[in-house]
């Protein structure tokens, strides 16, 4: 064979070789699809398998953190691109504003049976119509290393700006809790914070920032507590410790007495999708009693399944690691998250950037 | 005495190097044998359920395929668009070749996150699909300049002579090219091939910006990442090591011996 | 022309020998353009026109979906908020002492490689010098966040060893960020460098070697300033991939500074600002720019 006929067997091959992968790398094209934005917490295999194989359908997730994040990926798609979306339950009116969720039809859910402070209808409905359901809640809070530290100090807020600590401390990457968790240790609540609150917040940051060793997002403030990068996470809560909690059972959490911040996640099924029956269905499956269960312990984080009668899908650990008991006090101190206006919010994500920059 | 002095120093910066240059390799293969949860020391005696845990894991199995699609394809593209503007300029007087170089040339100065910013803005514009085609063409972007450059930097005038001599037997141009220049280039083909690969396998950036579900293995890892701190990364990245020293081990047996021997 | 044909000399006759001659070198110059063409046209296509896409945005400025045009405030944005400007100055520091270093480092290995290794264990020697390079980039960056840890190797070996009372606080640092780059560059400017030096003529450093020169001379006075295009090539490489990176900072740096790529990223992600990341990587192109043109003489590209 001439060389040149050797190459052009070889380019030949190359291609078809490129050509099986790229067969292999997208299996399946004939199945159902459903389109999902999600939190991590959506992502753990034992959560998306049953509902697929029920269904026969295959599960495509995409994962974002905050708010901005979700809403600048819907807005950089076209319509159709997307079926489910999970989204914090006080941005349902933003995401409502964007004319982006479709009404849920209100018997399809169990809405009697989410716990009662949880159902947060003032957002998830407008009109009387619902849009979006609460699916998992949690806090945002104060989580320590008991043996690092004194239990008691973690029960006043200061210690997040105190120097005390210096240096062992992580701060949670989320703007809209920590600047809530800030103005709660001021004092102001947070569903009161303006513009003119911004300067005392923004010092309080800062000395935040001084007194910590990194701003991580979930995974970097996880790794951070549980590699004893630091002892103090500030905004972590349940959903840092409980994961955690088997290898290692000095992680704690607390909620201060001047309180804490309140996380509440939902979904919703997205106008424009093309799928709404099946959108619906997954819906349904995430706020059933076992998608509830599985949902409140999935690998990234864990947090209280919106739906109580979830608690008879766990374990008598998982509970106590989610401090079921404990619930209905928690739930009366800690506030929800701060809900700005578009001028606010951007003051606040200029805020959290430049504190992040000192 | 100066001799051995000289020996030793050179001998120990060596090793201090290697030592340096392997040390996060050999604690990410160690640790992916940890028998626990979490990749930190205390290192818990040797276990696979992490290396299972990732065979079965499709979503990286998939990446990994999409990884190999990606590379492979956007590398052949790059050569075969890379070595066709080589041998053109490198062969015929073109008005403004030295601006077509520069032109050619220029992605190569660019860093990623703008080829990618600069692409995505206007897939946006145009409502075309992010896809793996997207992040494929970004990277023959990345990797054209590269396949140009070897190239062209490896045409020499030794060659013009037996291309001479082809054309005076009479052979077409295109006939030259393929039969006559391209097997003589082969080794810095298949070296602009081998780098390309290597690049397009390992990239972020564009990946990362320009796909949706169907992603490469660098973008599925750091969502592995961002979704909770276990072995599964340690595996998954030891595993991607060990074939790449397999492969190469190959290649070194194979090509890189007998283009030093020829 | 045919063999036999009677050679006529006379304007007709050279008239028509040019005329083919043109033509020939028109049909030649058809073919080049082929041949070029589709490299041409993916560049300008995929590279230029985007970019000039992204340049032109960048003078817009966002409301909701839409885009107004013109406005220079993402420019002047650039230059009011400090933490924006201060990523700029962040990214170069960093990437100054990242590519110092890495020559520091790389330049001796590449030589001992080059001049001390015997020739039958150089490539191998190379090959081991570069292996880390197949782990993926992510994944390495991660395995340095755990190894420089409180409780990772490396404070675990210092505290065993009793040098240190206390672990040093190295993750999560600029230092961690330096060294996760040094780690790469070095490999990058090893290899760069070593082809560099075998390819240099033998007969400069004997002809120093008779004159007397010792191997330190010889190093000093004639292979450092005959390698000087290779390191200003390795080091202007390392310069653009270094200031441009995203990953290593985000991963080892903990957010206790940004660099440009960082802000970049952020203000796509979180607020699909289009306009000013457009703005900020333009910023970042021109600083490239500047380094390109200060290193401008040793990156010709007649011959690589």
């Amino acid at each position: 064979m001439t060389f040149a006929r050797r190459n052009a067997h070889a380019c030949l091959n190359g291609s078809l070789v490129s050509v099986a992968l790229f067969a292999l790398a997208t299996p399946a094209l004939a199945q159902e699809q459903l389109n999902a934005l999600v939190w991590c917490d959506h992502t753990d295999a034992a959560l998306i398998e049953p509902f697929e194989a029920a269904n026969n359908v295959k599960v495509n997730l995409k994962t974002y953190e905050g708010t901005g994040a979700g809403l600048a990926i819907l807005d950089q798609s076209r319509p159709g691109d997307w079926d489910v979306l999970v989204i914090d339950a006080i941005d349902v009116p933003r995401a409502l504003d964007l004319d982006l969720l479709a009404p849920l039809p209100p018997e399809a859910l169990p809405t009697t049976d989410l716990f009662p402070g949880v159902v947060m209808a003032d957002s998830t409905t407008r009109d009387g119509v619902t849009y979006a359901v609460t699916e998992k809640f949690g806090y945002n809070t104060i989580s320590y290393n008991k043996s690092k530290v004194d239990p008691e100090d973690m029960k006043d807020l200061s210690i997040i700006w105190s120097d005390k600590y210096a240096g062992r401390i992580a701060l949670y990457d989320y703007y809209l809790p920590m600047i809530g968790l800030v103005a709660i240790g001021l004092g102001i609540p947070t569903a009161d914070i303006a513009l003119d609150d911004l300067p005392a917040i923004k010092e309080k940051l800062a000395a935040a920032k001084q007194a910590s060793k990194l701003v991580g997002d979930v995974v970097s403030s996880q790794t951070a507590l549980a590699t004893g990068e630091v002892d103090i996470l500030v905004g972590g809560g349940e959903w840092i410790t409980a994961a955690l909690a088997a290898e290692n059972p000095d992680l704690d959490w607390v909620i201060p007495e001047q309180g804490a911040v309140r996380w509440a996640q939902s979904i919703g099924v997205l106008k424009d999708s093309t799928k709404q029956d099946l959108a619906l269905k997954f819906v349904q499956y995430i706020v059933s009693p076992e998608g509830q269960a599985r949902l409140a312990t999935s690998s990234c984080y864990w947090g209280m399944p919106a739906n109580s009668k979830a608690g008879d899908h766990l374990t008598a650990e998982q509970k106590a690691a989610l401090r079921w008991d404990n619930q209905t006090d928690y739930l009366a101190r800690a506030q929800l998250y701060p809900a700005p206006d578009a001028e606010l919010d951007g003051a606040f994500q200029d805020a959290w950037i430049e504190m992040m920059q000192q | 005495m100066g001799k051995r002095l000289s020996s030793l120093l050179s001998a120990g910066y060596l090793v201090i190097l290697y030592g340096f240059i392997f040390l996060p390799v050999v604690v990410l293969v160690l640790f992916s044998f940890q028998d626990g949860s979490l990749p930190i020391p205390p290192f818990n005696g040797p276990s696979l359920r992490w290396y299972e845990n990732i065979f079965a894991d499709r979503h990286l199995t998939s990446a990994l395929a999409n990884s190999l699609f990606v590379a492979l394809g956007s590398a052949m593209v790059a050569c075969v668009l890379g070595f066709l503007a080589a041998y053109a300029l490198a062969r015929f007087r073109l008005p403004g070749s030295a601006l077509q170089r520069g032109l050619l040339v220029a992605p190569m100065t660019v860093s990623y996150l703008i080829v990618a910013l600069g692409l995505l803005t206007c897939f946006n514009a145009l409502g075309i699909p992010l896809s793996l085609w997207t992040v494929g063409i970004g990277h023959v972007v990345i990797n054209l300049p590269l396949c140009f450059a070897i190239i062209y930097a490896s045409m020499g005038a030794h060659q013009k002579t037996i291309e001479r001599a082809a054309r005076d037997l009479g052979a077409n141009e295109l006939q030259v090219m393929l039969l006559v220049s391209a097997p003589m280039l082969l080794p810095s083909i298949l070296a602009a091939f081998f780098l390309s690969v290597t690049f397009s396998w390992d990239e972020f950036v564009i990946a990362f910006l320009l796909s949706r579900f169907d992603v490469t293995l660098p973008v599925e890892i750091w969502n592995l990442l961002r979704s909770g701190l276990s072995p599964r990364t340690n595996a998954i990245g030891s595993l991607v090591f060990l074939i790449s020293v397999v492969l190469l081990a190959l290649l070194e047996f194979t090509v890189f011996r007998r283009s030093a021997k020829s | 022309m045919r063999q036999d044909a009677p050679i006529k000399i006379g304007a007709s006759w050279r008239r028509r020998t040019s005329l083919r001659a043109d033509s020939l070198e028109r049909t030649e110059r058809r073919i080049a353009w082929v041949l070029v063409g589709p490299a041409l046209l993916w560049t300008l296509a995929f590279f230029v026109v985007p970019f000039v896409v992204m340049a032109l945005v960048s003078f817009a400025t966002r409301s909701g979906k839409e885009l107004l045009f013109w406005s220079l405030s993402n420019y002047a944005q650039f230059f009011e908020k400090s933490y924006l400007f201060k990523g700029l100055t962040v990214s170069l520091e960093i990437t100054f002492t990242v590519t110092l270093v890495s020559v520091l480092l790389a330049y001796p290995l590449a030589w001992i490689i080059a001049e001390r290794v015997p020739k039958r264990w150089q490539r191998l020697a190379l090959l081991l010098a570069v292996l880390p390079f197949w782990t993926s980039y992510v994944v390495r960056s991660y395995s340095w966040l755990l190894v420089l840890a409180k409780n990772g190797i490396i404070n675990q070996a210092l505290l065993g060893m009793g040098l240190i009372a206390e672990p040093l606080e190295l993750a999560s640092t600029r230092t961690a960020t330096v060294i996760g780059f040094v780690h790469f560059f070095v490999m990058l400017l090893t290899l760069t460098i070593y082809s560099n030096l075998v390819q240099l003529a033998p007969n400069y450093k004997r002809a120093a070697a008779d004159l007397g020169a010792n191997g330190l001379q010889v190093l000093w006075h004639v292979v450092l300033p005959l390698t000087r295009p290779g390191i200003m090539v390795g080091a202007f490489l390392t310069f653009v991939l270094c200031i441009g990176d995203y990953i290593t900072p985000q991963i080892l740096g903990g957010n206790n500074e940004l660099g440009l790529p960082q802000i970049i990223m952020l203000q796509l992600g979180r607020r699909a600002d289009f306009p000013l990341a457009a703005a900020l990587s333009i910023v970042l192109m021109l600083v490239v720019t500047l380094a390109y043109l200060a290193c401008a003489r040793w990156l010709k590209m007649d011959r690589l």
